[in-house]
């Protein structure tokens, strides 16, 4: 079966400072798939060349088999890219920001109302989709935008930090989102430094520092193969060999 | 008091810094540079100004009051023969700017004891304030002829004579050149009206070129801050639609900005030559006849040139704009391009572009938002050679600059360029343009 991703030696440099040393994995359609590492390891960078909004030094990465580099455009059409907290534009309502989204997906006005129904049902923010997004809180903001990652149903949601900052029951919300959308077939390649999130929704996890991964298996491979109890101590032991 | 100490040393920490500095030495450059500028331009004016004597009458009177006026600080050539129109378009085409006229018969109406007029031809070509506050003043030459005639009636002594003959033997009929059209008008009203036409054209057009910069910079700053243009990028939009389109915006704005300019100017100089308000209708059909207001063809090369200044301007913006990573680094972002919005509008106010030197010139006419800062005063002078050929540097400096935005839009710069201003643990701290690999620093001594 082809592979939602295939990140192959992956290096990228911001003039002297390398932030990636060559990075290299892959993610199987449907599944979630998990960055953790402390902030500068160089998740976000990775995340930001799978979503083709910069480009890699050297190494190549494929989304179902197109390369991020010579097919941009065509890998956009079936991505998703959600930022660490990303906002809005606050002075358009919840409806009208997944309008503008959705039409930017859409190939027609019938695609784009499911579009925007399907965001609608996930965020579940009833009549305060009609205010303006300005006037939500941060979980609410963080919700509307996570429905607009999906909304398409895309074969790969690259998601970065999803619930950074957002208080307990809003991040469970909006973790419970994230499974049930990759039951769909959706591939997840998402990053996040809160490594006990990480363990519950991830089906694998890479563990990268300083712009390199240095195990991959899954959250309870790898607690077994380094004998801990759970991911933020697996991930110490890692980066201290 | 210790702790006041602490307290005041760190508010100036924070306020010292190159974001407040910068500002305060490059007005102080600024300043500096038009003193210069405006002290060789008042040297100028200082000079014995030249004046023609068109002497008809080729008196002995006519002759000595040529060589009163050559006492009075004038340089006078004086033409004894031919038609005064055509000497004062010859006049006019050799830079001069004072033409007088004494008539045939005007030593015998003087020994007759008879009021006497001469024709004074103003010729205006430089409508910069500083160029309009030195068009030529009659008023010294009037006085020093007066003041010799009236020598000579009391000399003579005349009981019967007229006291106010003794005191204003010489009045004068005034004209006022532009180009090759004369109309008969005080030279000082024309100068009022057309200054305030020129003084309040680069005030409003600086405040519309600023505030549509800012306003596209704070767009892409903002997409950056709140990360919606992460998210915009990562669309199936291609890249140069998404620039495109900003840029379109921007236009579309910047053209309703520039529309209203126009219609707030066509407003305001009907009212000041609309004969209702201060400006005798004399005047106003002086200043018609002179092409001293804008006609549709003005107002359409005005408005190309504004429209088209707004447009260089926002695609400076635009590259700025990417450098700055929030809204709070926005001012500082786009400081250069108002830089070089002041300078053209402070040059152009005080200084003549047709006498500067060919280096300021140029450097002048390097500068993209002279063009509209000049067209007014090109346009009023006849001279729309030079407006147009405005217009085409602007907008090819237009498409090179977009060129460029659209360049940096469609690569990963626009995310990765950026303004460092944060101090530095080294101590060097200062300003850093910064992308992959290429960093600019001013150091701070």
């Amino acid at each position: 079966m082809e592979q939602a991703l295939v990140v192959e030696n992956l290096k990228k440099s911001y003039g002297k400072f390398e932030a990636l040393h060559g990075v290299s994995f892959e993610v199987a359609p449907g599944e979630i798939f998990a960055l953790i590492g402390p902030n500068g390891a160089g998740k976000t960078t990775t995340l930001r060349i799978v979503a083709t909004i910069l480009q890699p030094t050297s190494g190549t990465a494929h989304v179902y088999g197109m390369d991020i580099q010579k097919d941009a455009a065509r890998i956009r059409e079936v991505i998703s890219y959600l930022p660490e907290e990303a906002g809005a534009y606050k002075n358009l309502t919840g409806l009208g920001y997944l309008s503008f989204m959705a039409e930017l997906f859409a190939s027609d006005t019938a695609v784009q109302r499911e579009y925007i129904q399907r965001a609608s049902d996930i965020t579940g923010l009833g009549e305060r989709l009609r205010d303006k997004i300005g006037t939500y809180s941060k979980g609410m903001t963080r919700k509307l935008l996570l429905s607009r990652a999906v909304m398409t149903r895309p074969k790969l949601a690259i998601i970065d930090e999803p619930t950074s900052g957002l208080d307990v029951v809003a991040a469970i919300d909006i973790r419970e989102s994230i499974r049930r959308s990759a039951v769909d077939g959706m591939a997840v390649l998402l990053s996040s430094h809160n490594m006990l999130e990480i363990e519950y929704l991830s089906d694998r996890v890479a563990i990268v520092d300083k712009g390199t991964i240095h195990d991959v298996g899954t959250p309870q491979g790898l607690k077994d193969k380094y004998g801990k109890a759970n991911l933020e101590e697996v991930f110490v032991q890692v980066v201290k060999q | 008091m210790r702790r006041f100490f602490v307290v005041l040393k760190k508010e100036l920490k924070e306020m010292l810094t190159w974001q407040t500095l910068a500002p305060i030495l490059v007005i102080m450059v600024i300043y500096s540079f038009l003193g210069r500028v405006i002290n060789q331009e008042q040297k100028k004016q200082s000079a014995p100004q030249p004046m023609t004597i068109v002497d008809f009458d080729r008196s002995q009177t006519s002759q000595m009051l040529a060589g009163i006026l050559t006492k009075a600080n004038f340089k006078v050539t004086t033409i004894t023969e031919g038609i005064v129109d055509d000497i004062v378009r010859k006049v006019a085409s050799e830079k001069g700017t004072a033409v007088l006229v004494i008539p045939q018969g005007f030593e015998a109406g003087i020994q007759a004891q008879h009021p006497q007029k001469v024709q004074t031809y103003t010729i205006m070509r430089n409508f910069s304030l500083l160029g309009m506050n030195g068009t030529f003043r009659f008023d010294a030459a009037l006085s020093a002829m007066n003041e010799y005639v009236g020598d000579i009636y009391i000399k003579t002594g005349a009981p019967g004579l007229d006291p106010a003959t003794v005191r204003h033997a010489i009045s004068a009929q005034s004209f006022v050149t532009v180009g090759t059209t004369s109309a008969e008008a005080n030279p000082q009203e024309i100068v009022s009206v057309v200054m305030q036409q020129t003084m309040v054209i680069p005030i409003v057009l600086m405040l519309v070129i600023i505030l549509a910069s800012q306003m596209i910079a704070a767009s892409i700053a903002g997409e950056k801050e709140n990360k919606t243009l992460e998210t915009l990028l990562s669309t199936p939009v291609a890249r140069g639609a998404l620039v495109t389109a900003k840029m379109m915006a921007s236009g579309i704005v910047a053209l309703v900005s520039a529309a209203a300019y126009m219609v707030g100017m066509k407003s305001y100089m009907g009212s000041l030559i609309g004969g209702t308000g201060g400006t005798s209708a004399a005047v106003g059909q002086a200043i018609q006849k002179l092409g001293l207001v804008l006609n549709l063809r003005g107002y359409v090369l005005l408005g190309l040139s504004v429209f088209a200044g707004i447009m260089v301007a926002l695609s400076i913006a635009v590259i700025l704009g990417a450098f700055a990573e929030d809204l709070k680094s926005v001012q500082f972002a786009i400081m250069p391009l108002i830089m070089i919005v002041l300078l053209p509008y402070l040059i152009t106010m005080f200084i003549d572009i047709n006498t500067a030197s060919p280096v300021l010139k140029w450097l002048i006419y390097a500068i993209p938002f002279s063009h509209p800062f000049l067209a007014a005063q090109f346009i009023f002078a006849h001279n729309f050679t030079m407006v147009v050929a405005g217009i085409v540097y602007q907008f090819a400096l237009f498409l090179v600059l977009a060129t460029v935005a659209a360049r940096i839009f469609s690569t990963d710069r626009i995310l990765t360029m950026k303004l460092n201003t944060a101090r530095r643990g080294s101590g060097l701290g200062g300003w850093t343009l910064q992308r992959e690999g290429i960093s600019f620093r001013l150091r701070r001594k």
